[in-house]
């Protein structure tokens, strides 16, 4: 027996080879908050599809009340009291906030009783402690009333079980303060409240209980009476020696290759600031929301900055589309090589030359298929890209050497700055390494790097400098050889520093 | 999360072709049903395989065909052209009509061109400059370029074009060949260089796959396209042109609803209505398929319409057969999946 209402025993969840989640134990007590932190992949997203039905556990056991259940799906964890709010609600804007706390409900009966509905949603709403007109569209709500109508729906299916996910991340400060008035009504209502934040400090404030989660695996579960947030950082980032890869040499020069001053996208970033000389590696360290990708697109020309400027070799350029960036040498690996990085269906060849179609180009605009493919040939040789042949479609191969495609095609382009967007998630250790040896070479050879990685042993073990991002405000830069994972982590995750920063 | 749903299709799809194999075998088979119907057709009548009855096949739908390989670059890259039968009517009715107002001849053709082109140039600002979709702002188009057409004419047909014009779409001009085949084969040579073997193709391609990869390779989308449905403007012009000097008159309701007949031709030829995936070869076949068919049905007399069903019945099957293949894939290698992770 236990106390739990909900309880995950020896949960593991497995995508092709790789661990999502090993052995992840976690009970849940009716009536209070659990808060579960980690770094970027440690599983939580997986957690909680695990919890919502969306994923099958590979093996490991559920069990609701002491009974083991199998959640087939979201309806079905649903009819069993488990819910889920996100980031972004899912709210319908041409329904009325009552409409929509109902939306999936059939209690009322066939035919919808409507005063009825707007007194029980206005009942509801009152039980959350907070104001809303029921009657009002929802088109109009902003985030934070889009959440409330999301719990008032979950509350209305007479949830046990509310996983909120990162649910202030794009809150203002006063409706995080009511974000967390409504988690302790629902907590005081015997509610088992989930609550994921990158943001510690509330963590701290409002959970009774907090798990940390580290690649996939369960670190800890303490009372928050025994938690400091230095703990819970140390626990999120602490890795064995052996997964740490060696620093090289610095082949940063003197010469300022791309110099960026109070770069500003407004909703995404402000202010952002930092020079990378040539054959420096510069790191952007942050976590989910830290709007470094953001700062990579407007460099890269996808979404102008509204101010503040950018120089290439201490000339002051406006860059307003990705042509224009990539005549200026700059090239952008995108993190997204599905949606943004690789024409999937087409070849090996036609993907390593789409930078640079022109170069393979006859005076008649045709393609000089023969050199294309001698090109895409000596990229496999010297990336070591395991396929049958350099025809096969991209989107057969694993996603490492996916990546190496998508390097190829960039390698080609000869850049003198090159943008790294996550070049290293999702691919297996052996393919990682190959891609530090790749960004060792290019700054060796000159080029200005910088690299967004959410990987800290791979941010200490690149870069000669890290950025740290928060929110879209830049926290601080630290000198590669100096910074530690922990003092990253605090500034990323917004703590009073115990240091200054190099 | 750190798992990419590539490492699952990488991993759980080991012995599947890959697109351009399936692309050859589809093309494979269209070659096979077209060689039965050839086959059939010379069996049934000894009509079928002279001269003048194969210049007459291509001749009955050549306005058709000429739109059709234009339609092919547009739907590999990913979007589609309803406006291109108007265009056809508006173009027909704008020669009438500057003919009838005393308009030297030989001066309105290039004139009608130009309309075309910027009927063309019209869509494309609508797609690349205010992103609308080509289907929406084409179905505009449609009725719009009908609308003018028939505001021009009306409904009175106009007839008594020069002698030399008329003749040039009803008679041979170099041995049997008329003007519209020799058009015909010049433009399918063309491009079959510009989509399969020029930079442009390529970029044709990749934007039909995924413009968003496109567009963060350097490729400029919108030009790509703007010269598209441009193109697309002007053939469908030029086709307009060839149906009045054909049929040697014309009415505001020149082709009429032939948009649809295009585009069943085009994807019979294997082209995806999702775009990226497709060839000008596969468009020629299901053209020679089409015609053949339908002249083969009508040299033993099955009437238009049941012409029509036939076809209709084939485009389904051929848009069926791809599906079905793939969902029976996916079937099996979720499968094989399954059990290799147990």
């Amino acid at each position: 027996m236990s106390d739990a209402i909900l309880e995950l025993l020896g949960i593991s969840k497995f995508f092709a080879m790789t661990a999502a989640l090993s052995d992840v134990s976690i009970a849940l007590r009716p009536g209070e908050i659990h808060g579960i932190v980690g770094e970027n992949g440690a599983g939580k997203s997986t957690l909680i599809k695990i919890m919502t039905g969306v994923h099958q556990p590979t093996s490991g056991q559920i069990r609701i009340d002491d009974v083991p259940v199998q959640l087939k799906g979201t309806r079905d964890a649903q009819e069993r009291g488990i819910a889920a709010i996100y980031q972004e609600p899912m709210v319908f804007p041409d329904l009325d906030v009552a409409e929509n706390i109902f939306i999936s409900h059939n209690k009322l009966g066939e035919v919808v009783r409507w005063r009825e509905m707007y007194a029980e949603a206005d009942r509801l709403i009152a039980r959350l402690g907070v104001s809303l007109e029921v009657d009002r569209a929802a088109s109009g709500l902003t985030l934070a009333g889009q959440q409330t109508v999301e719990i008032a729906r979950a509350l209305a299916l007479d949830v046990k079980v509310l996983i909120m996910d990162e649910p202030t991340a794009s809150l203002s400060a006063h409706e995080v303060d009511q974000l967390l008035r409504i988690a302790r009504a629902l907590k005081a209502e015997g509610v088992a409240v989930v609550y994921i934040s990158h943001r510690l400090e509330e963590v701290v404030e409002i959970a009774d209980r907090v798990t940390v989660l580290r690649d996939g695996q369960h670190v800890s579960t303490r009372d928050i009476g025994d938690v400091t947030t230095e703990r819970m950082i140390a626990e999120m980032v602490g890795r064995d020696a052996g997964e740490f890869f060696a620093r090289e040499k610095s082949h940063a020069t003197d010469k300022v290759a791309l110099s960026i001053e109070g770069l500003t996208v407004d909703g995404a970033f402000a202010d952002v600031t930092f020079d990378v000389h040539a054959g420096e590696v510069v790191c952007l360290a942050g976590l989910v929301g830290a709007r470094r990708t953001d700062v990579a697109l407007s460099i890269f020309g996808v979404v102008p900055a509204e101010s503040g400027t950018i120089a290439i070799n201490g000339k002051a350029v406006a860059i307003t589309n990705p042509k224009q960036a990539m005549e200026l040498g700059i090239a952008y690996v995108s993190e997204d090589r599905r949606k943004l990085g690789l024409a999937m269906p087409m070849s090996i060849v036609a993907n390593t030359t789409l930078a640079t179609l022109e170069q393979f180009l006859s005076r008649s605009g045709l393609v000089n298929r023969r050199r294309e493919r001698d090109v895409a040939e000596s990229f496999r040789r010297r990336l070591n890209i395991r396929t049958p042949n350099v025809n096969t479609s991209v989107g057969t191969l694993s996603g490492g050497n996916q990546q190496k495609v998508m390097l190829s095609k960039w390698l080609n382009a000869e850049p003198s700055i090159m943008i790294f967007d996550e070049p290293t998630r999702g691919i297996d250790v052996g393919a990682k390494a190959e891609v530090h040896e790749i960004i060792h070479e290019l700054a060796a050879s000159g080029v200005a790097v910088l690299v967004i990685s959410s990987d800290l042993p791979e941010v200490l073990s690149l870069a000669d400098r890290i950025i740290v991002m928060r929110e879209g405000r830049q926290m601080g830069i630290y000198d590669g050889a100096e910074a530690t994972q922990e003092n990253v982590m605090q500034l990323a995750t917004g703590q009073e520093l115990t240091a200054e920063p190099a | 999360m750190s798992v990419d749903a590539s490492d699952l299709l990488a991993k759980s799809a080991p012995g599947r072709s890959s697109w351009t194999a399936a692309l050859i075998s589809w093309e494979g088979l269209l070659l096979a049903v077209l060689i039965a119907i050839i086959a059939v057709n010379a069996n049934l009548s000894d009509a079928y395989l002279t001269v003048t009855n194969q210049i007459n096949l291509f001749q009955l739908s050549i306005e058709k065909i000429i739109v059709a390989l234009i339609m092919t670059l547009i739907i590999i890259n990913g979007e589609i052209d309803l406006s291109v039968a108007s265009m056809m009517g508006l173009a027909a009715c704008a020669f009438g009509w500057l003919f009838q107002a005393g308009f030297p001849t030989v001066a309105a053709i290039p004139v009608v061109l130009l309309v075309g082109a910027a009927g063309g140039y019209l869509n494309a600002f609508f797609i690349t400059r205010m992103g609308l979709p080509s289907l929406v702002v084409t179905l505009a188009t449609l009725i719009g370029f009908r609308g003018l057409a028939r505001v021009l004419v009306e409904d009175r047909g106009i007839t008594d074009f020069p002698a030399w014009f008329d003749n040039l779409g009803q008679q041979g001009l170099v041995g049997p060949l008329p003007l519209a085949m020799i058009i015909f084969v010049v433009l399918l040579a063309f491009f079959i260089v510009v989509l399969h073997f020029s930079g442009f193709g390529r970029q044709v391609f990749v934007i039909g796959n995924n413009k968003d990869v496109a567009a963060y390779s350097g490729v400029d989308v919108a030009r790509v396209k703007a010269i598209l449905f441009t193109a697309s403007g002007l053939i469908s012009a030029l086709a307009g042109l060839l149906y009045a000097a054909r049929v040697g008159a014309v009415r505001g309701d020149v082709a009429l609803g032939f948009e649809l007949d295009i585009i069943t031709i085009v994807l019979l030829g294997g082209i995806s209505i999702f775009g990226g995936r497709g060839s000008l070869y596969g468009a020629l076949l299901s053209i020679l398929i089409v015609l053949n068919l339908r002249n083969g049905m009508a040299l033993v007399n099955v009437t238009g319409h049941i012409q029509t069903g036939v076809v209709g019945i084939l485009l389904i099957v051929s848009v069926l057969a791809p599906n079905m293949r793939e969902s029976l894939g996916a079937a099996w290698s979720n499968w094989r999946g399954r059990r290799g992770s147990r």
